[in-house]
């Protein structure tokens, strides 16, 4: 019985597929049967993958690896297939769960939408292809389905394509993603040029023999480790994919601008999955960085960086969507950070709990878009907390979660992470902290401007249906509570490093609640507890007692406020380059080489030659036969002195 | 019954060529109605394709690489030969062909309604000249049939073609023409030296090897020239451009999809296959100019205000990675061109017809007079999409197999292997580095294209313009199922020339020194 769960586990991906073939061909006509068919896809993988989970759990040995030949040309061969290994069987459940209930959701989300059966066809296409990306044996594999999940990504984010934002978002978002990919592939090209003598018999880049092939490429002294072409360089060409999937700086940023596209998309695929895609591909390519110290480094160092820079933005966002994609930067910024300070497990289990509390967290704040009538300014809300009680109390949790109150997932994880931060990189742990007060300040504003005071708008705000309301319940649950199997509480201690580890060292043999206390009785537990309380009170006080710092901090500290405000003026920055120069080279290019030199002076210019000496060679032809026998004679003669001279 | 089709089968390379000349004929004497034409001229390019995939499945076995099929008739004495055959590198050229025939003359209703006869015969006439390149083993012949493309392509394009069709016509022919100059002298250049007494290629092939090397370098000049002024390639691609502007939408689709193509099959075929020291020699230049070609047409894409000039450079970009295949000299980059080829006839087909079904309904191709058309035009936006993604090789369509083989087999050359850097990157590398950025490029202009036309707020002039058309809908959806196809399994488009392009690829290692 497990084999057979375990070998026909590719189906999970499989079946949205087809329902997504069978939306698009035949069946778009009716809301119904499309809304039956995805979400039905759906829930039988989520229902296989917690099978699937159950018996990678019960089985650790039973992994499954199947590839097929994709394309073979001469010794050159690449492969597809399927890989169910704990960390696929993890991701698995968390990609089927917040789809399912994004799924559901947007029956209740978009049930006024035109393109109702169109949206739920892209949902499971998109399910797919992140099921593919999870079930990848290979970097090549990988990258098929990596640019899949983007396309999804770019036909959703425009999927309100007549508004011009979202026709904008949808085009940067794919084009920030393909500079990363160009860079992935520059990796991949450099990864396989070093060890292509490695993979003769085997599945080409396969993630299994990573470890292997680099070990190979470094004993046998064909690739160094720090050099122009080294394992440093593959590792951070590989890095460009994740920092722009997982919007990293200074790619980040086409997540804020994607949220133009429906709200439970953003959910779906820009906090819960898609994003956390390039975490999941650092983890997979760990080999890689365990072999290059300077490449780890840098990663943690990424993260950290766009942890802070993000939390920074994120404090003075008046759009509810804008802050919490900033505030999803932030948090990949400290995935990708855990993963760079050599805590596997920790970055993995942040991306789980992540995935639960963030999911709810937009779709909390499409329910509060919804019960105002399309209203995403938070100065135009206020007070809903009355009308809207149960988006209310899920989205409170949704916010003691991310910002790291006790017992809630977020904690869980965010404290594995700081503490292995405090061991590896004190700096970065710093960053991390203060991160971690600013997390707890946006946060609580962001709640306290929704939900508290008085309602600040003009339309008549009012709870949403059932079919929101439920998965926003249901998500709740899952965020209190996920991060226990990370927690020294539960018995045996901490489940998830033990499942999901990269052999690294576990702090988490002994359990139970007074393994707890002196875990946090330390500098480093306590220290992002307190962040919490101070960035939770400050909020309190500014936005519910009215303590007007944020007024003081806009009029006397301009500068300051305006760098927040302006997003540190990276998109200007941007902008400018490619529309004053990169856009006017290149037409000026273009037209010089084109127009002029191969139009104008090789074309025309060889044409005037002709014309030229045509109209000069006319007065040649006089029409007397004197000359032309002359002519004819000299060159004769000429032609056999010439052959005499060559003559031996 | 045996006994015909064995008669069939022995005749089959004759039989595909004369199919069209014979159609050419009976439409000449059909009354002038563009409905009875169209049929017609539907009807037997679909017999070509279905003896195509007769000629595919019945005998024709990939694995065996040398000639099969083999017809060769006395026609001038011995020495000019009528001789038909064809491996695993020319049928797949010759399945393109067979497959965007019937789907031009789809494309062609609007186009032909004037003078539909001449239409359909000249567009019967390009079919039998392509077919003939390909298909042709006799040096003379193969030429023969490159010049004879030249006549009906220049009437498809001077009469039924846009307001400056006459310049861009008349600019098509001068290049062609200097290009089949070009091959001539190289033909007899090489039939010549070579003291052979027969045009027959395979054994000018094995006399071409051992010629001395200024006559070697000569020719090999001369073809390539002539080649890539067809592939095209800088310095010889402005002709495109205004071609393709000018062209009506089935001719575009046949130009792009199939007669850039001759220069691509050229290049393996004559090339590689009679000079490979000299390919080895000159191989440097060749890469810096699929560089340019690969890079330079893209940024040239990005900056053009004519959605129809967007495309034709993409063509051009696209076709430089022919060129790299090739010249990267090993297996993946041969079997990628080739499969670029494909991809590229089957993806710029579509997307010439989407921009024409477009040109047709609004009269303009300037960018800047749309927006908003996805309103208008729904299906034609969802097929511009598809065509967008293709175009920018998205994984799981055939764009992609195409390019990425060739950016591994270019990575991993062992011929650029001997031109180390001072960057640690060898020289080839370093090519495929910058050629890279292509993938950023191509995915800028289609998506701004797309972003510009289709989406956005609508232009209200549009808002009397319909959908695209049943036949519209089936000239796009067959093309791009076989995107989706090749690129989900492209083995089984590769199967087919694999084995012919390896082979070709172990003949040069077997001669080449530095390999």
């Amino acid at each position: 019985m497990i084999d057979q769960i375990l070998k026909y586990s590719w189906l999970i991906a499989l079946v949205p597929l087809l329902s997504a073939l069978l939306i698009i061909l035949f069946f778009n006509f009716s809301r119904k049967i499309s809304a039956f068919l995805s979400i039905g896809a759906v829930a039988y993988g989520l229902i296989h993958s917690l099978y699937v989970l159950f018996a990678i759990y019960t089985n650790p040995e039973k992994h499954i690896e199947l590839n097929l030949p994709w394309i073979n040309a001469g010794t050159f061969k690449l492969f597809v297939g399927y890989l169910v290994d704990p960390l696929c069987a993890m991701m698995l459940v968390v990609v089927c769960s917040v789809s399912f209930f994004v799924q559901v959701y947007t029956h209740g989300y978009m049930k006024d939408d035109p393109g109702y059966s169109r949206f739920y066809a892209y949902l499971s296409l998109f399910t797919f292809s992140m099921l593919g990306l999870v079930f990848s044996t290979n970097l090549f594999q990988s990258y098929i389905f990596w640019e899949l999940v983007g396309v999804c990504s770019y036909l959703l984010i425009g999927f309100w394509w007549y508004k011009p934002t979202a026709a904008y978002a949808c085009t940067k978002a794919f084009l920030v993603n393909r500079i990363g990919d160009a860079g992935l592939l520059i990796g991949l090209l450099m990864l396989y040029f070093s060890t292509q003598g490695f993979w003769q018999d085997k599945t080409t880049l396969a993630f299994g023999e990573l470890k292997n092939a680099i070990d190979f490429a470094t004993n046998s002294h064909i690739l160094p480790i720090v050099g122009i072409v080294s394992v440093t360089t593959i590792a951070l060409f590989v890095l460009m994919g994740p920092m722009a999937k997982s919007a990293q700086f200074p790619l980040h940023v086409w997540l804020p601008d994607a949220m133009e596209g429906p709200t439970p998309i953003s959910a779906l695929i820009h906090a819960a999955t898609m994003v956390a895609a390039g975490v999941y591909l650092i983890a997979r390519c760990y080999p890689l960085y365990i072999a290059a110290p300077v490449a780890m480094n840098i990663v943690a160092w990424i993260g950290g960086i766009t942890a802070i820079f993000s939390a920074t933005i994120a404090l003075s966002q008046y759009d509810i969507k804008r802050t919490l994609a900033y505030s999803t930067c932030s948090q990949l910024g400290y995935m990708v950070m855990a993963l760079g300070l050599g805590a596997y497990s920790a970055g993995l289990f942040h991306l789980m709990t992540h995935a639960f509390f963030k999911a709810m967290l937009f779709l909390c704040s499409g329910s509060v878009i919804i019960g105002c009538h399309h209203e995403q300014d938070m100065r135009h809300m206020g007070g809903l907390r009355k009308y809207m009680p149960i988006t209310a109390t899920t989205c409170l949790i949704g916010v003691l979660a991310i910002s790291g109150f006790p017992f809630m997932s977020g904690f869980w994880s965010k404290d594995m992470i700081l503490a292995s931060a405090w061991e590896h990189n004190k700096p970065l742990f710093i960053v991390g902290s203060v991160t971690a007060l600013l997390t707890a300040f946006y946060m609580f504003r962001l709640y306290f401007m929704t939900f508290h005071g008085s309602y600040r708008g003009h339309a008549h705000p009012h709870e949403t249906t059932p079919a929101i309301t439920i998965p926003l319940i249901l998500l709740a649950i899952l965020s209190i509570f996920i991060g226990l199997i990370g927690s020294p509480l539960i018995k045996g201690g901490d489940k998830f490093s033990a499942f999901i580890s990269y052999g690294e060292h576990h702090a988490h043999h002994e359990w139970g609640f007074n393994v707890f206390l002196k875990e946090l009785m330390t500098i480093q537990g306590l220290i992002p507890l307190c962040a919490f309380v101070v960035g939770t009170l400050v909020a309190w006080l500014v936005y519910q007692k009215g303590l007007p710092i944020n007024k003081f901090i806009q009029n006397n500290l301009k500068p300051i406020y305006n760098l927040s405000f302006n997003k540190w003026y990276v998109d200007e920055v941007y902008f400018w380059i490619l529309n004053k120069i990169i856009l006017p080279a290149y037409s000026v290019g273009w037209k010089f080489i084109d127009k002029v030199v191969v139009d104008g002076i090789f074309v025309n210019g060889s044409a005037l030659v002709v014309s030229f000496v045509g109209g000069k060679l006319r007065y040649i032809e006089t029409g007397r036969g004197q000359l032309y026998v002359v002519v004819i004679f000299g060159s004769v003669l000429f032609a056999l002195l010439f052959l005499l001279t060559r003559l031996k | 019954m045996e006994h015909l089709t064995q008669l069939f089968l022995n005749h089959a390379l004759s039989t595909i060529l004369i199919l069209p000349v014979v159609a050419a004929i009976v439409i000449a004497f059909l009354p002038s109605k563009e409905p009875i034409c169209r049929v017609l001229a539907l009807i037997f390019s679909l017999d070509i394709l279905l003896n195509v995939l007769v000629i595919i499945f019945s005998k024709f076995d990939p694995n065996l690489t040398a000639f099969q099929y083999v017809e060769s008739y006395q026609w001038f004495g011995d020495v000019i030969r009528f001789k038909l055959a064809t491996d695993g590198l020319s049928i797949s050229v010759v399945l393109l062909m067979a497959i965007l025939l019937p789907v031009v003359i789809i494309a062609s209703e609007p186009i032909a309604k004037e003078k539909p006869k001449l239409y359909y015969s000249m567009l019967m006439v390009v079919t039998t000249s392509v077919l003939g390149v390909f298909l042709a083993q006799d040096l003379f012949l193969f030429f023969l049939f490159w010049e004879l493309e030249l006549v009906p392509m220049y009437f498809l394009i001077a009469i039924w073609g846009g307001p400056n069709r006459n310049y861009a016509a008349m600019k098509f022919l001068i290049y062609t023409f200097i290009a089949g100059a070009c091959m001539f002298a190289a033909v007899l250049l090489l039939f010549f030296s070579s003291g052979a007494n027969t045009f027959d290629m395979e054994v000018l092939a094995r006399y071409a090897k051992s010629l001395p090397h200024v006559f070697q370098l000569a020719c090999f000049i001369l073809f390539f020239l002539c080649f890539i002024i067809k592939l095209p390639s800088f310095p010889f691609h402005t002709w495109l451009p205004d071609a393709h502007v000018e062209a009506p939408t089935p001719v575009s689709m046949l130009l792009a999809g199939i007669l850039l193509k001759m220069g691509g099959y050229g290049i393996y075929r004559i090339c590689v296959g009679f000079f490979p020291n000299i390919l080895v020699e000159l191989g440097l230049w060749i890469t810096i100019l699929a560089v340019v070609n690969i890079v330079g047409a893209a940024i040239a894409s990005l900056v053009q205000d004519d959605m129809k000039r967007v495309i034709a450079y993409s063509s051009v970009s696209h076709m430089g990675f022919v060129l790299l295949g090739v010249v990267s000299m090993t297996a993946a980059g041969f079997s990628g061109g080739i499969f670029q080829m494909f991809s590229h006839g089957l993806i710029s087909a579509a997307l010439f017809m989407l921009v024409g079904t477009l040109y047709e309904r609004t009269h303009t191709r300037q960018i800047t007079d749309y927006g908003g058309m996805a309103k208008y035009m729904p299906k034609c936006f969802y097929m511009f999409i598809l065509g967008a993604m293709a175009n920018l090789a998205l994984p799981a369509l055939s764009g992609f197999v195409g390019e990425s083989l060739v950016f591994y087999g270019a990575f991993t050359s062992k011929y650029f292997a001997n031109f180390p850097t001072a960057l640690h990157f060898n020289f080839g590398q370093i090519c495929v580095l910058l050629s890279s950025l292509s993938v950023v490029l191509t995915a800028g202009y289609m998506l701004w294209l797309l972003q510009r036309v289709f989406m956005g707020p609508e232009n209200t002039k549009w808002s009397k313009l319909t959908d695209l058309r049943l036949s519209e809908m089936v000239v796009l959806s067959s093309l791009f199922i076989l995107v989706i196809v090749w690129g989900v399994y492209p083995a089984s488009l590769s199967c087919l020339y694999e084995p012919s392009s390896t082979a070709l690829l172990t003949q040069i290692v077997s001669l080449v020194k530095i390999l």
